[in-house]
């Protein structure tokens, strides 16, 4: 029984730019648009980081200095599980009375799963809890950072270039002694626009005496070639008669989690600092608003905005099944649940021939002519045992029970095709009170809003037919 | 200076470099000194055991899309950490990569991504850039293929000189695949020395890497050059110089793969080999010398470069160097190179992510870094990616006013426009 309960036997459609099929749980519903959304068709945003082992919330500045890395936890690297810090007593001599020796508490990290410390690729043991612990440095950065800052002048240079020339272009329309640029030209050099023009066809090289701003700290900078080497070390000759220890050779997944030495040896394998996971909120395309936002606090599984589907559109699921025949007409039990505190109408129609919609059903469907009327959510009702009568007339041959704000309803099902899954598709509309629209503040007394009618493509899958 | 870099300075930030690779992406921010993660270019998806590789080059578009949509979602999302919308982005990406794959991988960009801007940086250029000189020869080393590409004369790549060879590390996994099914037996709980197809159908293929990672090596010239030998010789006279000790190597924690010693060298052999069109990995910075302009060959033979996965193998580089050398000593290059002297770089970084600090480093140059890419507003009036083979792409009006004005001073090979 608990099968029929899987969401994926009841799908609805949404009209994204691809149509997709999705159960009701997983889709968002825009309010302002009163349209269902997907995964695919909203966009998703960073909203906020967090350290998944010691669950501390870290502000996106924080983040991005850090390179999005908890600044307390490490991971093991070998087996990419947290290190704990682990404290020893060692004895070390007093400061005043070097003779004399005294317990001091040393810390190191160590891995609850593979048993790595900190001690086997020789990190010493630090004296202070946290905050003692270093990641190497990539040997390479400075030589990188030289590079960068060479680029850079270089691309000055071709900006400005650039600029030139779009300003020489505009000359005659631009008086010249007002042009930003001239000025900039004049001072330096004395001469006016004579220079400018020799200069676009001047050779490159009449740049390189140029420098980039008028201060005085700007200097050229040059960088020195990288030099080829001549010669490259060999493999030492003991490799090819060296039994491998495959302990100590590092697997390509371990080096890769250091990209920046990818150590061949376990020796070297230092802990990283713990990568921080995000917290993701949702906004609609079409309308700019948000459809999910989380709390702030990573310990909060609650969210500041939440317009699921769930909480929005009445949701169909499947009670029972009875053996499915083909050609023979059967009654499946469905209930209809309303989200929402007011009551809703609720009406279905079968899809019409052609529909673009309905390329998946194998079976013939008859809903319910009638329009069915599900009563508003009350919070309160499950715990009030006394539950009165609701008052609503029900067809006993459509709907079969009805209970608070949910009811169940018999359609009929023919199978058209003699072996496969058997799926039907029908269009269930209802009505939708739209209370996040302003109320205009000059009819106050209206409390209601109005009411929009929504259609919703809807997809069951029944399962195989009863041999 | 490295503190302030995002927060100050204009406030653009800073841009997303992802270097996508067949067997794994490197993906970071430009202006660091190294990829933030190196992850395998694959999805994992909850039902199959099996991961999707993510650059394919043979499937439909959709399929293609929804891949490549749902692994930039977890770069993202789950490695960068930052939103899509506020950041440029580098791809470096292979010369010979298709067409549709890059419209296709644009398209995931723009249109559900909305990035700003993309540029497309080819991957044999970005090396270049992390020397500071101005010729080099590149050879890229990678999974797939084996491509060198030379640039020179400030950066020009001399597009008419590619060489390539399917020779990477997609070859010598399935080498050495079926090595290992051949020769070497397994323990299990059922009993020692079972032959390897009795008892699984085949070792996946991250087995089989880690596998080579952590046991092959390439031996240097003469020995390679005798194990060569001893593999084709027909009447046996050959003699193979000793193979290296055996590995035990533990599978799932329950077999354990006896691997021979033999398999051990001769594996990384074929990429030395010379098959039927007496072609290998070496070879092609050879005949790649010759298609150059004579001028530029001396400098391109003292400037090689070398990148890729495959070739941070123990001992490659070593080998290339002498396999190059003493090619060039037989009578198909004698004549044709004068040059014999080679030189190699080291890059300031591994060779597995010299291309993408290229990219980094590229992307760090803010002023111009806008002006080259694509922008969103051009992509969405043109609806397609500028290509370097196609000449029918309108030029965007943002950089060049009038052709008569001379191309800018720096890197005029690859801007968007060609």
């Amino acid at each position: 029984m608990a099968t029929l309960l899987q969401p994926e036997k009841v799908l609805y459609l949404v009209r994204g730019e691809k149509k997709i099929r999705v159960p009701l749980s997983q889709l968002y519903f825009c309010r302002y648009c009163s349209e269902l959304r997907s995964l695919e068709c909203v966009s998703h945003e960073v909203d906020s980081h967090f350290c998944p082992s010691c669950l501390e919330n870290m502000p996106s500045a924080e983040a991005k200095l850090k390179k999005n890395r908890c600044a307390n936890c490490f991971d093991c690297p070998c087996c990419m599980h947290t290190l704990s810090t682990r404290a020893t007593n060692i004895p070390a001599p007093l400061p005043d009375d070097p003779t004399k020796t005294t317990m001091k508490k040393a810390y190191y990290l160590a891995c609850g799963f593979c048993r790595w410390t900190s001690r086997d690729v020789g990190m010493a043991d630090k004296s202070v809890a946290s905050g003692g612990w270093q990641e190497p440095e990539n040997p390479h950065t400075q030589r990188i950072n030289k590079l960068i800052e060479y680029y850079q002048q270089l691309a000055q240079r071709e900006k400005l270039e650039r600029d030139r020339k779009k300003l020489a272009r505009r000359r005659p329309f631009m008086p010249q002694a007002f042009s930003q640029h001239t000025i900039h030209v004049v001072e330096k050099y004395g001469l006016g626009t004579r220079l400018q023009r020799q200069r676009s066809g001047a050779p490159i090289s009449a740049l390189y005496g140029l420098s980039l701003k008028e201060g005085e700290d700007q200097k050229e900078i040059t960088i020195e070639s990288a030099q080829a080497l001549d010669e490259v070390e060999p493999l030492p000759e003991d490799y090819y008669t060296r039994p491998v220890n495959l302990p100590e050779v590092t697997t390509l997944r371990q080096r890769l989690l250091q990209p920046d030495f990818q150590p061949a040896g376990a020796s070297q394998l230092h802990p990283r600092h713990k990568h921080l996971l995000m917290k993701r909120s949702l906004r609609c395309r079409k309308c700019e608003h948000n459809l999910s936002k989380p709390e702030f606090n990573p310990t909060s599984i609650k969210f500041k905005i939440q317009l699921v589907a769930v909480s929005y559109i009445p949701e169909v699921r499947i009670m029972s099944i009875p053996n499915l025949r083909h050609l023979k007409e059967s009654q499946v039990l469905l209930t209809l649940t309303n989200p929402v505190e007011n009551i809703t109408h609720v009406s279905l129609y079968t899809c019409e021939e052609g529909d673009p919609d309905d390329i998946n059903s194998t079976a013939k469907v008859l809903v319910p002519s009638k329009e069915l009327v599900l009563a508003g959510k009350d919070a309160a009702a499950e715990y009030d045992e006394l539950a009165e009568p609701q008052g609503f007339q029900d067809d006993p041959d459509v709907v079969a029970f009805r209970k608070s704000n949910k009811i169940g309803f018999f359609i009929k099902v023919i199978p058209q095709r003699e072996e496969g899954d058997v799926t039907v598709a029908f269009k269930l509309r209802h009505d939708f009170r739209n209370l996040a629209a302003p109320i205009r503040p000059t009819e106050e007394g209206e409390a209601t809003s109005e009411a929009i009618w929504l259609t919703h493509h809807v997809e069951l899958s029944l399962g195989p037919l009863a041999t | 200076m490295p503190l302030f870099e995002g927060l100050g300075s204009g406030g653009e930030k800073t841009a997303v470099v992802i270097d996508l690779g067949a067997a794994y992406t490197k993906c970071g921010f430009a202006g660091e000194t190294g990829p933030r993660f190196i992850i395998p270019s694959e999805i994992k998806h909850a039902g199959s055991p099996e991961a999707v590789r993510v650059v394919q080059y043979n499937i439909n578009t959709e399929e293609l899309y929804s891949i490549l949509k749902e692994f930039v979602h977890l770069l993202y999302f789950r490695h960068l950490l930052v939103n899509p919308r506020d950041r440029r982005v580098v791809i470096v990406e292979s010369v010979l990569c298709p067409s549709h794959f890059r419209e296709t991988l644009s398209r995931v960009f723009f249109k559900h991504f909305e990035v700003p801007s993309v540029l497309f940086a080819p991957n044999h250029l970005m090396s270049v850039m992390t020397l500071g000189i101005q010729s080099a020869l590149v050879m890229d080393c990678g999974y797939t293929e084996t491509l060198v590409l030379p640039e020179s004369f400030e950066s020009i790549p001399i597009l008419s000189a590619w060489e390539a060879l399917p020779m990477g590390g997609k070859a010598i996994h399935k080498e050495l695949h079926s090595l290992l099914s051949e020769q070497c037996t397994l323990d299990t709980d059922s009993g020692p020395g079972l032959s390897l197809p009795t008892v699984i159908s085949a070792i996946p293929e991250d087995v089989v890497e880690d596998i080579k990672v952590r046991t092959c090596f390439v031996s240097d010239l003469q020995r390679g050059m005798k194990i060569q030998e001893a593999k084709f010789n027909l009447d046996g006279s050959a003699e193979r110089p000793a193979p290296p000790p055996d590995v035990e190597y533990p599978l799932d924690g329950r077999k354990i793969l006896h691997i021979k010693g033999s398999i051990r060298d001769s594996v990384a052999e074929m990429l030395f080999e010379q098959d039927n069109e007496e072609k290998s990995i070496a070879t092609l910075l050879l005949d790649t010398l010759v298609k150059c302009p004579i001028d530029t060959r001396k400098v391109l033979s003292e400037n090689l470069v070398i990148i890729g996965g495959t070739s941070m193998l123990p001992g490659f580089l070593h080998r290339l160097l002498s396999e190059i050398r003493s090619l060039v000593e037989k009578p198909k290059y004698r004549d044709a190179l004068a040059t014999k002297s080679f030189r190699i770089h080291s890059p300031p970084a591994k060779p597995n992510c010299t291309a993408w600090l290229g990219g980094a480093i590229f992307g760090a140059l803010q002023d111009i870094l806008g002006s080259r890419s694509v922008s969103r507003d051009y992509y969405n009036q043109t609806g397609r990616i500028p290509d370097w083979c196609c000449l029918s792409t309108p030029l965007p009006d943002s950089v060049y006013e009038a052709g008569k004005t001379p191309p800018p001073l720096m890197k005029r090979a690859f801007s968007t426009e060609k």
